[in-house]
């Protein structure tokens, strides 16, 4: 469904990713996994149009998105949920899903968009609860729910997650990884990226581990969860006590 | 039962070529991190791994050599900490020290798959008895192909020294259904049956497996005619990887490229240059998938040619013909890999310091079907002494430190230097009569 080769991103001078490839099947959730500044949030960004690809091809079924505009991509069928949420605090739940389905307002697809509306509160009852609720006031977990039904309001075919644990109490955490399994149990794509490395290989498909800006590992998350460097670096396991000697052989 | 990577082998070019695309750069970001001989290669050809933008750039890398393999003998060339590591596997190698091969728990699952994949290919399946003969230079192979007839879930038996009449009363009472092996040893089977009067009715056999050795079309034959059993062959140079880098299907003739896991190149051995399509050159293998021991364009010095029609079977891999021949010097003896030079420094270290070691020719020949190894030494007094006894003392040394070294029985031959000559070659010139 997505397909990636060679993908180089700049911010000015800096190289941000160098040589990236990767893809993403239909019906696959895929985690992106790295240390902070390893290029991950860049990845998502070039991927939704927000930066530009510096070289390297990016393809969506088939069609390659490069060079166009943001919310070209958002019509192409992929959206993202930015880290930290960004929902538009000063106004309600509702408001803020509305505003996902901009696009298809302007297109006129009232009836669809109510089905969508109905379908997005079976999937996350608390949204329903607080309908007119100021989405500024909304708790962390419930900010995040509402920046996913906000981007699935767009009727996304992919769907990118950024940090989606960020900041988030691990029941709630628990709580959300749930729901983006649930999204996939209803045929959705998933890309997304963790520092949370655990939690999101434990409901992706495959993953893969960027290290500045390079692609260094990749797998199933069965794989890359039993993997030793990805241990260490990113599941926090400490194995100092348990290498010492060894080291020395 | 499918084995879990078993989609692979029927993915759309396209999409196989973005899985390999992915896998190189991986791995050649990780190899250029973690293991110093490639960064200085890479760095020597001022190449950085992030200039591979296609399967088809790897090209422009440099090639890694059994030389490099001694050279870096034995953790040189682990591309993670020795912590990672859960298997150590040595194997002859073709220089006077082996090779050592990693592996991390990811790794031998990997091995298990594409082992998996070659026998299911000639297949085995999970009702199978599974029956492993080799000999004891080949027991890196035997693991593997225990455990990934294991993976399929067959009931394996192991290698084991049992002579072949042994070998051959296990097949009849255990119901034997698989047999893996060299295909000389399979012929020798043959043999021993005639010389024992076992008819082939005794035996259940109904797949023969083979690697390690080229399986001529007139063996193949051979063996299904007295077997009655369906013979196929698989391909991997037995000092580096396992035995399933290529097999064959049952389909077309040739050797499906497990590509999911490995990029063959065909180069010229002059020139290191890519054949063109077709041509007959020397088999270049890179690892995509191993973490802990990464190869990058291992020049294994066997010889074979690429086939890129479309096979029956309905596998996109490509295939290649079965190995032709093999560069240089590099032997394979009942798909052992040894070169000559491992015996001449066998000698050196032999002989009193300053004195030249005597010279020696290797004669390769074929009994019963299997392969034997002659060395033919030169009487002089640089390694020998007038006592009989001393002179068999030494003998005996050497046979025992071949032995240890090649994983192979060598018998040795003195000859008188005049007969040496006979020969026209230089010490270390192999005559091969097979």
């Amino acid at each position: 469904m997505l397909r990636i080769k060679n993908l180089h991103t700049y911010y000015g001078r800096i190289k941000a990713l160098e040589n990236v490839s990767i893809h993403v099947r239909r019906g696959e959730i895929v985690s992106l996994i790295g240390a902070n500044g390893a290029g991950k949030t860049t990845m998502l960004n070039t991927i939704s149009g927000l930066l530009p690809a510096a070289k390297g091809d990016i393809y969506f079924h088939d069609k390659k998105l490069n060079g166009r505009q943001a919310e070209k991509i958002v019509g192409a069928g992929i959206s993202q949920v930015p880290q930290g949420r960004q929902i538009f605090g000063p106004l309600t739940v509702l408001e803020n899903l509305q505003l996902g389905a901009y696009l298809r307002y302007k297109n006129k697809e009232t009836d669809a968009i109510e089905e969508d509306l109905a379908w997005i509160f079976k999937l996350f009852p608390r949204l329903k609860e607080r309908i007119k609720q100021i989405a500024g006031t909304l708790s962390g977990g419930e900010q995040q729910m509402l920046a996913i039904g906000r981007a699935l309001m767009a009727r996304p075919k992919l769907l990118l997650l950024d940090e989606p644990s960020m900041g988030l109490a691990p029941l709630i955490v628990k709580d959300i990884m749930n729901t983006i399994s649930a999204l996939r149990e209803n045929g959705m794509t998933i890309l997304i990226v963790e520092q949370n490395a655990r939690a999101s290989l434990k409901i992706s498909d495959r993953g893969y581990v960027l290290e500045t800006g390079r692609v260094i590992l990749q797998g199933s998350s069965e794989d890359l969860l039993n993997d030793g460097d990805v241990k260490r670096a990113y599941l926090g396991k400490d194995y100092k006590t348990f290498c010492e000697g060894r080291e020395k052989v | 039962m499918s084995v879990r990577n078993g989609e692979n082998e029927r993915m759309q070019r396209e999409e196989l070529e973005q899985v390999q695309l992915e896998r190189l750069q991986s791995t050649l970001n990780r190899a250029y991190k973690n293991v110093t001989f490639y960064k200085k290669q890479f760095d020597e050809h001022g190449i950085h791994p992030g200039a591979v933008s296609s399967v088809q750039d790897i090209a422009a890398l440099p090639f890694t050599t059994r030389k490099d393999l001694g050279d870096n003998y034995p953790y040189g060339l682990f591309a993670v900490p020795l912590r990672d590591i859960v298997r150590i596997s040595p194997s002859s190698g073709t220089t006077l020290k082996p090779v050592v091969i990693g592996y991390t728990k990811g790794d031998l699952k990997v091995r298990d798959t594409i082992t998996a994949r070659f026998l299911e290919a000639g297949g085995v399946t999970e009702a199978d008895i599974v029956q492993i003969c080799l000999n004891p230079g080949l027991s890196g192979w035997g693991r593997a192909l225990k455990e990934g007839a294991e993976y399929i879930g067959a009931s394996v038996m192991p290698m084991s020294n049992m002579s072949t009449k042994k070998q051959l009363m296990a097949m009849e009472d255990y119901k034997t259904s698989a047999l893996l092996t060299t295909p000389s040893y399979a012929l020798h089977i043959l043999d021993v049956m005639e010389a024992i009067a076992m008819d082939k009715n005794r035996l259940a056999l109904k797949a023969i497996i083979v690697a390690g050795e080229t399986l001529t079309e007139e063996g193949r034959k051979t063996l299904r005619t007295a077997l009655g059993a369906a013979v196929t062959a698989g391909y991997g140079p037995s000092d580096v990887t396992g035995p399933g880098v290529a097999f064959e299907c049952g389909g077309d003739s040739g050797l499906h490229v497990s590509e999911d896991h490995f990029v063959l190149e065909i180069v010229d051995p002059q020139t290191g240059r890519p054949c063109p399509q077709g041509q007959q050159g020397e088999v270049v293998l890179t690892t995509l998938t191993a973490k802990a021991f990464p190869l990058i364009r291992f020049r294994t010095g066997d010889m074979a040619c690429a086939i890129t029609a479309p096979c029956s079977c309905g596998r996109t891999f490509f295939r290649i013909s079965p190995i032709t021949g093999h560069t240089g010097e590099i032997l394979t003896i009942r798909g052992v890999k040894a070169h000559p030079s491992q015996i001449a420094q066998m000698l050196e270290a032999q002989t009193p310091s300053g004195v030249t070691p005597p010279r020696f020719l290797v004669h390769v020949f074929k009994e019963s079907h299997l392969d034997m190894i002659e060395v033919w030494l030169e009487m002089t007094g640089s390694l020998f002494s007038d006592e009989v006894k001393e002179v068999e003392a030494t003998l005996m040394k050497l046979r025992k430190q071949m032995f240890q070294t090649l994983g192979l029985e060598v018998t040795i031959k003195m000859m008188e230097a005049a007969t040496l000559d006979r020969f026209g070659l230089p010490s270390g010139g192999v005559v091969d009569d097979r």
